[in-house]
């Protein structure tokens, strides 16, 4: 009774993946006609679960965080620290070191930690967002044990000038700032140009007007963020393509502001600079990445400093092998150098260095039918020794009636994680000696896309994996917590998604529904205590998660409820203590305008609708209701 | 079908009547004797908790301040518990400054009577019992930044709780790191953490609730206890010292090879038992040299001695706080009795 009890409760959903799947087999273009942009995982992981987020998504969250638009519409989870606090990801069942996150292509995990903090990630720095599911260290390399997180930019090639300004306010004395500029033009006889500039700020003071939900305490933070974009690109007639894109970013967390001895500060600046040429199946990538961590507690003058510097360099050369209109057979061939350079206190404060390679080739074979994909790398560290790592991945399509498509899809892949740079270099703690997390994951799937009618359109995904990732590390308190390569972790799981769609004159309507169920467990006995923890669910991966979302709309106008359900999560290892299972609502009402031909869109969110009780790892209660008006103003062309 | 449907609707209704029954039962006070165990919890999770293990079972009921009040959250470390006149006071430590607390809660069902908060509460320590209807709490107070050698406000405070109206109504300026107080008569005797270097001895007048004196020790003084002769015993780094808490003068210092560890009175008074390059010893207050004799050959990371029983009750934790520890039992002369699965980071005890 009580499992039907906790299922029923979190028995909701996510995704488009399906559509951008159907996309995938039916506009397959000649690869001869256009120019290869894109990145690796887009393109070279058949049989994998890709979910490209819709741009009606991005818009809706335009002020929103990267950790609320994925918990609502992926079963992806998050531990979350508070509004605007640390918040990591667990990507089916995995830990937060186990997922990529890929901005136009490259890994912009923060190398000290191996992970990414997504608070730090607002929505309003990026065009284009996708969720690769499963292990993709084939064409990904590290980090990419549970999925991958696609970040990236969009050029726009309408010509002319457009300016944009966007301003929310929101509850708790918070409030969020855009203004940006599109332009594109022509350069002459052979070049355009196309180009974005973008500034965001963000301030978050959280002055709830009470302390305390439910006995819960609710802890005093604000959060300044800033971020910068730029984006150029030159194309020519002949496809070639040069492009820059930058994106600054800087988060100022204070925790307990008020209080003057207890206060800390976290900051966090990144700055990230990509330069791109590509010509006809050519690509040539520079980039650099600086992060910097400062941590300070009382007396911000004198943080605790961490400074790392990645300069990236990749190459790549795509063959179309075969290029019948039936039958398509492409391979790319690619290398990657990267120099880290990292100042650490926590290392001693000396400048260490370290070179990291990358090789690959991926295979892509396409009929009527049939996708195929068939990949390798091999990762080159200094001072290390990561394993090659295939995938072979393949998709084919059942059934092909015009009322009914149905694609089945399977793919095996190896994985590995370079461990950090904090787990090889931590004074006493860090272990040069660790070895490579390495993992292995099955995964298949059936996908189908049915339209009911003209009107009525009906798209329906079921996945199932399984992913053993062996020699996990742990910070063992038995060795004076030092690294060592101990747990074994097995995480399984099934991922259902449906997504119906009603469209008649001016009417829309749609429901997505996600359910995920994510069983993943310590399988290895390293300690006397393991006993008690083998065979349990990993900390703050809860076994259900539901996402639903539905929307109507009419003319300009249109309505959404967003819903995110999740089933207890455990917080000790031996799964003795849990937070409840919770359910939370989100409706958002926006409406598109024209005023003396500016069109001016208005949304307005209420959020939690239900007052919903939700704790973070700290044990302190998230806000309650609250809501927001945003106000995006876009500028016609000048 | 039909059937099936009666006999679920009959069965449901037999349940409901059995639960009827046993709510209408007299408030049962579960928690009449045994022993609590303090749970500390993992730091940033806030995660303590208390437990109660009857002196008979082998199995501790987890939360039971939870249990007892289910809409209410302890939410913090659990840092110190005693009683006063039947009420119990738990010292809740939260990692965030400004969310400690105290539960005032009724002895024997653990249900909750008030609760004192910031800025009355901040870091509490240790609690006692110093009169009729009054404790005293020990609090750091908000602690700055360790490496910076500013994580010891100076001084910290001890806050004076009525238990009448369950207010705290004075705040008597301590020392810096503020923590173990004993009581002898009219008079706390004040210590501070080790770490805080503080060497002053705090002698508190509890008529007044003011400070009587400040003695000099040498080194960070951390009262234990009173023993049977009613001498003051404190440990000051390698040291056991007894003092005669009316002169304030040193009747006799015990110097070890290392710290002892959980240093803790026996039941008659008579003697100690402690850790020590792990092992657990004994030692008799009338002893002129350090040298105890060994009750267990290991070590654990709290002692606790029954009165009722003379039991030894050590805690053993698996070094990540992130799943339970254990709590194993000896009878007073090592033997081993069992082995209990308490909470998360067990590191008091409660003996009533």
């Amino acid at each position: 009774m009580a499992i039907v009890l906790s299922t029923g409760r979190s028995s909701f959903a996510q995704t488009d993946s399906l559509i951008a799947a159907m996309n995938r087999v039916e506009t397959a273009v000649p690869l001869s006609a256009v120019t290869v942009r894109d990145i690796a995982p887009e393109r070279f992981l058949a049989g994998q679960k890709l979910q490209r987020i819709d741009s009606t998504i991005l818009l809706q969250f335009k002020f929103g965080s990267l950790t609320d638009l994925l918990a609502l519409n992926t079963p992806l989870a998050f531990k979350n620290y508070g509004p605007g606090q640390l918040a990591t990801i667990a990507f089916r069942g995995t830990s937060a070191n186990h997922t990529a996150v890929l901005w136009n292509g490259i890994n912009i995990n923060q190398p000290n930690l191996g992970q990414t903090d997504f608070s730090t990630l607002p929505v309003a720095g990026f065009d284009r967002l996708a969720v690769q599911y499963g292990s993709s260290a084939s064409a990904v390399g590290s980090d990419a044990v549970g999925g991958s997180i696609l970040l990236g930019s969009n050029p726009g090639w309408k010509s002319g000038i457009q300016a944009t300004i966007g301003q929310q306010l929101a509850s708790f004395q918070n409030n969020q700032t855009q203004v940006g500029v599109r332009y594109a033009s022509a350069l002459g006889q052979s070049w355009k140009l196309s180009g974005k500039t973008f500034a965001y700020r963000n301030q978050f003071n959280n002055a709830y007007p009470y302390t305390e939900r439910q006995h819960y305490f609710l802890e005093p933070s604000t959060t300044a963020q800033r971020g910068f974009i730029q984006d150029l690109y030159f194309l020519h007639k002949s496809g070639r393509q040069i492009s820059i894109n930058a994106w600054l970013t800087d988060n100022d967390l204070i925790i307990t502001p008020q209080d003057t001895i207890a206060r800390e500060r976290t900051r966090t600046q990144s700055a990230r600079l990509l330069a791109t040429y590509e010509a006809n199946r050519m690509t040539f990538r520079v980039g650099w990445i600086r992060d910097v961590l400062d941590y300070a507690k009382q007396n911000f003058d004198n943080p605790s400093h961490t400074e790392t510097e990645r300069l990236i360099s990749r190459a790549e050369r795509e063959f179309a092998l075969l290029s019948g209109t039936n039958r398509q057979l492409n391979l790319r061939i690619g290398g990657e150098w990267s120099h880290y350079r990292t100042r650490t206190d926590g290392y001693g404060g000396q400048l260490i260095q370290e070179d990291r390679g990358d090789l690959y080739a991926l295979l892509r074979f396409q009929t009527t039918r049939w996708l195929v994909s068939a990949n390798i790398r091999q990762a080159f560290v200094t001072r290390f020794n990561p394993p090659i790592t295939p995938s072979l991945g393949a998709e084919y399509q059942l059934v092909k009636r015009d009322r009914f498509k149905l694609t089945a899809k399977g793919s095996v892949s190896r994985s590995y994680r370079v461990p950090t740079l904090n787990e090889r270099y931590w004074i006493d703690l860090g272990n040069p000696n660790l070895l490579p997390e390495s993992g292995l994951n099955f995964e298949a799937g059936l996908a189908a896309n049915t339209p009911l009618s003209d009107r009525v359109n009906l798209t329906t995904e079921l996945t199932g994996y399984h992913n053993r990732v062996d020699n996990w590390t742990y910070w063992n308190p038995t060795t004076n917590y030092h690294v060592e390569n101990l747990q074994l972790v097995v995480a399984r799981g099934i991922e259902f998604n449906t997504n119906l769609t009603y469209v008649q004159n001016s009417w829309r309507a749609g429901l997505r529904l996600g359910y995920a169920l994510t069983r993943s467990s310590q399988e290895r006995a390293y300690d006397a205590y393991s006993q008690d923890v083998i065979g349990k669910q990993l900390v703050y991966v809860p076994i259900h998660t539901g996402t639903l979302n539905a929307y109507l709309q009419h003319g300009q106008t249109r309505l959404s409820v967003q819903m995110q359900a999740n089933s207890r999560r455990y917080i000790t290892f031996d799964n003795s203590q849990f937070f409840k299972g919770t359910t939370l609502t989100n409706i958002l009402l926006e409406h598109s305008l024209t005023w003396k031909t500016v069109p001016i869109r208005v949304q307005g969110q209420v959020n939690n609708v239900f007052d919903a009780l939700v704790v973070g790892v700290k044990r302190n209660a998230l806000p309650g209701r609250n809501g927001a008006i945003n106000l995006i103003i876009n500028f016609p062309s000048l | 079908m039909k059937n099936q449907l009666t006999k679920s609707i009959a069965i449901g209704l037999v349940a409901l009547s059995v639960w009827n029954c046993k709510t209408s039962d007299p408030e049962p006070t579960p928690y009449e004797s045994g022993v609590f165990i303090l749970n500390a919890g993992n730091f940033s999770n806030n995660n303590g908790t208390v437990s109660f293990l009857s002196r008979n079972s082998n199995t501790v009921a987890t939360n039971i301040f939870q249990t007892a009040n289910p809409s209410l959250v302890l939410s913090g470390g659990v840092q110190g518990y005693t009683e006063v006149n039947g009420k119990g006071l738990i010292l809740v430590d939260n990692s965030t400054a400004g969310q400690d607390k105290v539960e005032i809660v009724e002895t024997g069902t653990f249900v909750s009577r008030a609760t004192l908060k910031t800025p009355n509460i901040e870091n509490p320590r240790q609690v006692i019992a110093v009169g009729p209807n009054k404790a005293y709490i020990s609090c750091w107070d908000v602690s700055g930044d360790y490496s910076a050698g500013t994580f010891y406000k100076d001084p910290g405070y001890i806050a004076v709780v009525d238990l009448n109206t369950n207010t705290v109504t004075k705040k008597i300026p301590a020392v810096k790191g503020v923590e173990k107080m004993v009581v002898s008569g009219t008079e706390a005797f004040v210590g501070s953490n080790t770490y805080s270097g503080d060497q002053t001895l705090l002698i508190v007048d509890l008529n007044t609730d003011t400070e009587k004196q400040r003695i000099a020790f040498g080194s960070t003084p951390e009262p234990i206890a009173l023993d049977a002769t009613g001498k003051l015993w404190l440990q000051a780094g390698k040291d056991l010292v007894q003092l005669d808490p009316a002169s304030r003068v040193v009747a006799k210092r015990l110097t070890f090879a290392a710290a002892p560890g959980s240093v803790t009175i026996s039941a008659d008074k008579k003697s100690f038992y402690y850790t020590l390059s792990g092992k657990t010893y004994t030692i008799s207050t009338d002893a002129t040299t350090a040298s105890g004799s060994i009750v267990i050959s290991r070590s654990f990371s709290t002692l606790g001695i029954d009165p009722q029983t003379n039991r030894i009750y050590g805690t053993q934790n698996p070094l990540l706080y992130t799943q339970a520890g254990y709590v194993i039992r000896y009878e007073s002369t090592g033997t081993l009795v069992d082995s209990v699965k308490a909470e998360i980071a067990p590191s008091g005890f409660y003996f009533r």
